[in-house]
């Protein structure tokens, strides 16, 4: 009686949205009818929330006649591809903002904040709601300095999948719920070198995947982080260092080469069966229940992040959608229309059924996604509490993200010792914020 | 007396011999403004560039002139160093490989007889050369695999257990030393082969006549026409060295840590991911800087001519 009571709310939000703008007289075909013919490029990656949102285009495109022209490229290029882009007045009209880019793309002017958009009411849906999306990710994924530029398309959290086959065998009827029964009780349990098989997989290849799913994972649960309050280095702090000496006892559970796996290999060695634990993205959930692509569809379980002595801090990662800048008004307009109506609550049921990760509530009250979908409860618990500066969003991320992975690999690779790393890492760290100007007062102190 | 004037038929040679004095030029120009266009021109921004504080994603600073302070930078770096020291491990671990086994499969192929085999074998020679970097790299990572990869299949035939090749720092740089082997080591036996050719057939079969060891022959009749090609091929493939990225960058993107993090996949992340255009175009001056002077040593040292 409750999950049907909840599903009849759901749907009449989803369908209030809907009536509000009839009511109002605005629609989509109406909105997109001076844009007819227009063309847009965005740039999108190889994930599944792409490819999600490329089996819908149809449809936008029937209702609007603009065009939308995409190129998928590896998420290493991408922001080269973008910066490029914008810096050279190229033709991109839409901009794929991974939340450490933020920062950068809305102090630099190449994205236009969304209230230019929000407050003309030719392009605006009364139906947008901008605070139907998840408080978090809007907040993470789409604002800079309190202004929104974006709206949450492609959204992660951090999750447990885990292996519930390889666990019952070891005498596991649940999921580790803290990071030390994970190290200390779990893992030595599920590894078996002689086997080929092992507790649990930390995906480390250098790179963003060193610096954000790897090093930055293990410091927030134990109470660490990579700045302090003054924007100084806080590695040396307890929390950080007991959180990153972790990370290297983490080491003889996990596969042999696990420093150069990437996001592919992690989900891999868990999709053949070869590791019991894999803390990944929400976003691999549909590879890993893809018989083609993996050999636990049916021993697959999935569960939040393990809590650490700070709590339950899980990863957060995920991409906005804002428009460019450098678009002329009439695209402009046509691309804020696909942003709106990519994010919108009116197709993301649909978004969600084509294996993307909606940012949007109520689609995850509807109890046949909740049914379906084993990661959106958990997800959805990550996401009510989370740290928005997971990774700082500022501009000199992608600068400190290259000496945070050289330094955190090396520190993996046992060259440098947990102590030294740190040391390299903030001395580095801070001889970027300098030049930046955040300790003589020039920038303010956001992150 | 006035001077008298050139018949119609002078001035039509005239004009023919005007339109001869321009014509190399003609054919020429497209060249050369190509070349200017994609080398030059490149060139001459990334000098100006070195002195110029130049970050694309803080256009907002200006591109103010800093002197040499981008090379002092790159000079102090230690990251430089390593990647510069990964380099030159690099050139010393593969060239006097590449350089032994090139000198092999020419002087097999420049032996009499099996003429078929010897066409077959240049052609498939040219094969490694035609793949593309990028290419080498992704089948690097497949055969260069812990679990599935036929190098640890070879291992296990001789009775070594699977080894981590790209999870370890010493195995990676052996992984891309060894598809670098592979691609390159045909250049060199394709250059070598050609200086062989170069041998007036009568010299060498006077000297086959006056000894029957191979390593004489090869030391005092066929080693001075192969140090024209030898000189070209360590010209080449320094440079070429300097500049390896995508072979690299697909197989181990420089990892794990620094290990395989060679000079132009630093230039790459300062340019590319930094966007600190003014200090990876002072390391890429620094790099043509060492091109030339490797080049010159090369020449210095090792080149002769025939005489």
């Amino acid at each position: 009686m409750r999950a049907l009571l909840l599903a009849a709310a759901c749907a009449a939000a989803l369908l209030s949205g809907q009536a509000r703008a009839q009511t109002s007289g605005w629609t989509l075909e109406g909105a997109a009818a001076p844009l007819k013919g227009a063309q847009i490029s965005v740039t999108f990656l190889d994930r599944p929330g792409y490819r999600a949102i490329i089996k819908l285009l149809p449809e936008f495109e029937r209702r609007t006649g603009i065009k939308v022209n995409y190129e998928i490229v590896p998420y290493e290029n991408s922001r080269e591809k973008q910066v490029l882009n914008f810096t050279a007045r190229g033709d991109l009209t839409v901009a794929l903002v991974d939340l450490v880019w933020m920062g950068e793309f809305a102090e630099n002017g190449w994205i236009v904040p969304a209230e230019t958009f929000t407050k003309d009411p030719a392009v605006a849906d009364p139906a947008l709601k901008l605070d139907g999306f998840f408080p978090l990710l809007l907040d993470a994924f789409g604002s800079w300095g309190g202004k929104v530029y974006g709206l949450p398309f492609d959204n992660y959290s951090g999750l447990l999948y885990y292996n519930a086959c390889m666990l019952k065998s070891a005498g596991f009827d649940k999921p580790p719920a803290t990071w030390d029964e994970l190290a200390k009780v779990y893992a030595p349990k599920l590894t078996d070198k002689a086997k080929n098989q092992y507790g649990y997989v930390l995906q480390s290849l250098r790179g963003e995947t060193q610096s954000a799913d790897s090093f930055m994972r293990m410091l927030w649960p134990f109470g660490g982080s990579l700045l302090d309050k003054s924007f100084h280095s806080n590695l040396k702090s307890a929390g950080s260092q007991t959180g990153l000496q972790f990370r290297q006892d983490l080491a003889p559970y996990m596969p042999v080469g696990f420093v150069s796996m990437d996001h592919a290999e992690a989900v891999n060695a868990f999709a053949q069966g070869q590791v019991a634990l894999l803390t990944e993205w929400s976003a691999f959930y549909s590879t890993l229940t893809d018989t083609k692509t993996s050999k636990v569809t049916d021993c697959l379980a999935v569960a939040p992040e393990p809590a650490g002595p700070a709590g339950r801090l899980p990863a957060l990662g995920g991409f906005s959608l804002a428009v460019a800048s450098q678009a002329p008004p009439r695209e402009q307009k046509a691309a804020w229309l696909f942003i709106q109506w990519a994010t919108s609550e009116a197709i993301a049921k649909q978004y969600v059924e084509a294996g993307g990760v909606s940012g949007r509530q109520s689609v995850y009250n509807l109890p046949e996604i909740k049914a379906q979908y084993k990661f959106v409860e958990p997800m959805v618990a990550s996401w009510q509490k989370g740290v928005p500066e997971f990774r700082p969003r500022f501009p000199s991320w992608p600068a400190i993200s290259e000496i945070v992975a050289e330094w955190g690999s090396k520190m993996q690779l046992g060259q440098v010792t947990v102590e030294q790393g740190s040391d390299e890492i903030g001395r580095r760290m801070e001889a970027i914020l300098t030049k930046e100007g955040y300790y003589d007062g020039k920038k303010p102190l956001l992150q | 007396m006035s001077k008298p004037q050139p018949t119609s038929r002078q001035r039509a040679g005239r004009a023919r011999l005007e339109h001869a004095r321009w014509t190399p030029l003609l054919f020429l120009a497209p060249a050369v403004l190509t070349l200017l266009a994609v080398g030059i021109y490149p060139t001459l921004f990334a000098l100006v560039t070195s002195f110029r504080q130049y970050n694309l994603v803080r256009v907002r600073d200006g591109f103010p002139f800093v002197g040499v302070e981008n090379y002092a930078n790159v000079l102090m770096d230690g990251s430089f160093w390593n990647a510069l020291g990964v380099s030159g491990r690099f050139f010393l671990t593969v060239m006097p490989v590449q350089l032994a086994l090139g000198l092999g499969i020419a002087l097999l192929l420049h032996r009499p007889g099996w003429g078929f085999m010897r066409a077959v074998a240049r052609v498939s020679l040219v094969v490694p050369l035609a793949t593309t970097y990028a290419v080498v790299g992704l089948l690097g990572r497949l055969v260069f695999n812990r679990e599935f990869g036929v190098a640890n299949q070879f291992a296990g035939w001789l009775g070594f257990g699977p080894l981590d090749w790209l999870g370890s720092p010493s195995g990676s740089f052996a992984a891309i030393a060894i598809m670098d082997i592979w691609q390159w080591t045909p250049f060199c036996a394709l250059i070598f082969l050609s200086g062989l050719s170069m041998v007036p057939v009568e010299v060498e079969e006077a000297a086959r006549l006056e000894t029957t060891h191979p390593l004489a022959i090869l030391r005092y009749v066929q080693l001075p026409y192969l140090l024209p090609g030898l000189t070209a091929m360590l010209i080449l493939r320094s440079a070429d060295v300097l500049k390896l990225f995508d072979m690299v960058f697909t197989m181990t993107r420089g990892g794990p840590g620094t290990a395989t993090e060679v000079i132009s996949i630093l230039v790459q992340r300062t340019g590319f991911r930094v966007f600190d255009m003014g200090t990876a175009s002072a390391q890429a001056i620094l790099l043509l800087i060492l091109t030339v002077v490797l080049s010159r040593l090369y020449i210095r040292f090792l080149y002769r001519e025939i005489a």
